[in-house]
């Protein structure tokens, strides 16, 4: 036991050590006391290796309890206090970063350029909630993303908007997603950091321009339920899917439904699934023909998307920092325009040849015009499911949450009559 | 009714927020451009100090007839060496040429000896000529990395400061190495040198000690013969007194009171400090340089008149004390 004990304590002296060596200043910190001021970056400073295992800890703890409350606890008000504990840590502690939605784009990154070593935080925060959803719905949804946990708290008049609406509006994180993971391999830019709503909040050093955003997006999450995690998260999608093969997702109902209809309007994202009974059952021939439009729509779809893509690739391109100094430096009519910017008098102080700045830019519009068919594709084959998922009809005979879509906020089981 | 009136204006806000980025990301109009870099720090009024403390003028100005220059050196009589690519040119006192000397490369740093010989460091190599100018020695390079910029000798000892390799070398006048001084050694307390750029200066104080400028950490630091850190001054700062950048101070050179003369770059200024490392007066401040002026070379003659080699504006130029501040003194 004492053995165990100095062993421990020599292992608790070695991480010291360790935090010490990061510590380490190879030059003396430049001086900036005086009239500097800091911009604003997308990240904030560098963590401790040790603390950044941590966060890995908190993560996988409280997504641990929080579906251990959703599915055996069947607790909102145990997800509720999740929620306000991630959103103090993994919000306003963490300063939102790392987060899971941006991961998105250290893994596309790291999975189209060799050199970009992924960190393991952001890995393990992409691919831990994944794993959860997989098993357990979308319980990290619930109540352990500090940006839901952020909109749960206003959402105070939540409206029901349909399902045409929602199914429309639900395309827009499918292009956002395509375009974080376009953007992000081709080393763009991180588009979801880039317009996170909510950071600026979290590090309490919001600009105005943020605030404002921030503050549009919270006024419409009054009257529409989440609006991010909804109609614009990317890394929802992801859970989405994965949510819908999950092994043991949240029930409305503990027991059987009675179909006492209680729950019905009470899912502010619109996420239960009203009984469908087989009442008229579709015919052979009625199926058959669906199958087979259903079977030629989508390729259809994906071919147009893709080639509307591949069109739209210098647009798209027009992002990359590198194509737009391109643009601006061989494009002396702009230029004269507008004074010269010091990205352009870097890139004419480097010595650089402008044929060398072309050919660059002519690889990088060569990788746009791959990720454009592949967007385009994407954005199709997303189009072409949502219509078959429209045409075809799935019958089932109780209330029962959307696996997709349901946040497994437990609001709804508090409705139900039903106890065990 | 009121319902529908909810749901518009929740998806009229969320459409306000897509719309931002959408045209945030794409529109022509708002490519970001900046016409200031956002991480530049604006040091223009570091740069207006107040005149009044300038207790040098600059009395006299005469330029080489060289296109590269970066040593400077006195001797004996106060005559006046210049170094630089393919050429040495001697001056007298007043910036008279006497000699012009081609040399084989380009030298970097200069010292006259004692025993009247001039030794020149010629990038990776040391050279040493006589007073005609005649090639004495030519002493094998330490490495190829090697980059010479400062030189100093006592008649016996001669320490060379490598940039490249970030040491200080100490040789005997035939030109053995007899060690390095001042590399890192937590044992006897010695930091090592931080050189992130090729300004490394050094110069012999007296007997059996000499300073290195430690531009990395902006100190100044005594070292013995023996390698020993006697002890060290300087402090970062952004103001008169202290030193900052990336490297300074760049260059030094010392009076016969045991006051240094120090110059910088990034905010180009001369300055003396006492012995002890604190700041006695400014000899020029950053309106006497061009803008991005570095490797302001700088040695003393016998009136203690400060010769700073401005290799921007390619003038040596002479200071001497105002008479101001002669009277105060
Ligand atoms: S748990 Fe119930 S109320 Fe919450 S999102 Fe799922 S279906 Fe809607």
């Amino acid at each position: 036991m004492r053995k165990k004990a100095i062993l421990f304590l020599l292992f608790l002296l070695t991480l010291f050590q360790s935090m010490e060596s990061f510590a380490k200043q190879r030059f003396p910190k430049p001086e900036f006391e005086s009239a500097y001021t800091q911009p604003e970056t997308l990240q904030p400073g560098p963590r401790y290796e040790l603390l950044a295992y941590l966060d890995v800890l908190v993560l996988l703890s409280t997504l641990s309890l929080i579906s251990w409350l959703i599915l055996k606890k069947r607790s909102r008000k145990g997800v509720f206090w999740i929620s306000i504990f991630s959103l103090a840590y993994f919000g306003f502690y963490r300063e939102g970063c790392v987060c899971s939605i941006g991961a998105i784009q250290n893994v596309s990154l790291g999975l189209f350029y060799s050199a970009y070593t992924l960190p393991f935080t952001a890995l393990a925060f992409f691919v831990i909630p994944l794993v959860f959803t997989l098993f357990y719905g979308r319980t990290f949804c619930a109540g352990v993303c500090p940006f839901g946990a952020m909109q749960d708290l206003v959402a105070i008049q939540p409206q029901k908007m349909g399902s045409r609406l929602n199914s429309v509006l639900g395309l827009l994180p499918y292009l956002y997603l395509g375009l974080a993971v376009l953007y992000a391999a081709t080393g763009t830019d991180f588009i979801i950091c880039r317009y996170d709503p909510f950071v600026g909040i979290f590090r309490l050093n919001a600009s105005f321009g943020m605030f404002v955003f921030a503050g549009i997006l919270l006024g419409s999450g009054v009257f529409i339920a989440r609006p991010y995690c909804r109609f614009l998260c990317p890394y929802g999608v992801i859970l989405n899917w994965f949510s819908r093969f999950s092994k043991k997702h949240m029930t409305i109902t503990p027991a059987n439904c009675i179909q006492c209809k209680l729950c019905e309007n009470t899912c502010p994202y619109d996420a239960i699934n009203i009984p469908i009974t087989v009442k008229n059952p579709e015919t052979k021939q009625e199926l058959l023909k669906k199958f087979i439009l259903i079977c030629i729509l989508i390729p259809v779809l994906i071919a147009a998307g893709g080639y509307t893509g591949s069109k739209l690739h210098t647009t798209l391109a027009e992002v990359n920092p590198r194509v737009r100094l391109a643009k601006a430096v061989m494009d002396p009519v702009k230029m004269q325009e507008k004074p010269e910017s010091y990205e352009i008098k870097a890139f004419k102080s480097s010595g650089k040849p402008a044929k060398q700045l072309l050919e660059e830019t002519n690889e990088i519009l060569r990788k746009f015009y791959i990720g454009g068919w592949l967007l385009g594709g994407f954005m199709g084959l997303t189009f072409g499911l949502l219509i078959a998922g429209r045409l075809i009809t799935n019958y089932n005979p109780d209330y029962v949450p959307n696996k997709g879509t349901c946040l497994s906020c437990n609001r709804c089981i508090e409705y139900c009559p039903v106890k065990v | 009714m009121k319902h529908k009136i909810l749901i518009i204006a929740g998806l009229a806000l969320f459409f306000s927020v897509v719309t931002y980025i959408a045209h945030d990301l794409f529109s022509n109009s708002s490519v970001k451009y900046s016409k200031s870099n956002p991480y530049e720090y604006d040091i223009q009024h570091l740069n207006k100090f107040d005149s009044v403390s300038v207790s040098y003028n600059e009395n006299l100005a005469f330029r080489p007839q060289m296109l590269e220059m970066h040593g400077v050196a006195t001797d004996y009589s106060d005559r006046i060496y210049v170094a630089g690519n393919k050429f040495l040119e001697i001056f007298t006192k007043t910036g008279n040429l006497l000699k012009r000397i081609a040399l084989d490369g380009n030298a970097l740093c200069i010292t006259i000896d004692p025993d009247k010989n001039i030794l020149l460091g010629m990038e990776d190599r040391i050279e040493i000529l006589d007073m005609d100018g005649k090639l004495k020695e030519k002493w094998e390079p330490v490495s190829q990395s090697s980059i010479i910029t400062s030189i100093s000798s006592d008649g016996k000892n001669v320490f060379v400061a490598d940039a490249g390799l970030t040491s200080v070398y100490q040789y005997d006048i035939s030109g053995k190495l007899i060690g390095h001084i001042g590399d890192k050694d937590p044992h006897r307390g010695i930091p090592g040198f931080v050189v992130p750029s090729p300004y490394f200066d050094l110069g012999i104080s007296g007997i059996n000690e000499f300073w290195v400028a430690n531009p990395g950490r902006h100190l100044m630091e005594k070292f013995d013969f023996e390698g020993n850190l006697i002890k060290s001054w300087g402090i970062t700062s952004m103001e008169i007194e202290g030193f900052c950048g990336c490297c300074n101070p760049s260059h030094f050179t010392i009076l016969k009171d045991g006051s240094f003369v120090t110059s910088e770059k990034g905010i180009e200024r001369v300055k003396i400090y006492t012995s002890e490392g604190k700041l006695k007066c400014v000899v020029a401040l950053p309106q006497s340089f061009k803008e991005g002026t570095r490797g302001l070379d700088l040695c003393v003659d016998s009136k203690d008149r400060i010769i700073v080699l401005d290799p921007v504006k390619k003038m040596v130029r002479v200071f001497a004390p105002n008479i101001d501040s002669k009277n105060n003194n």
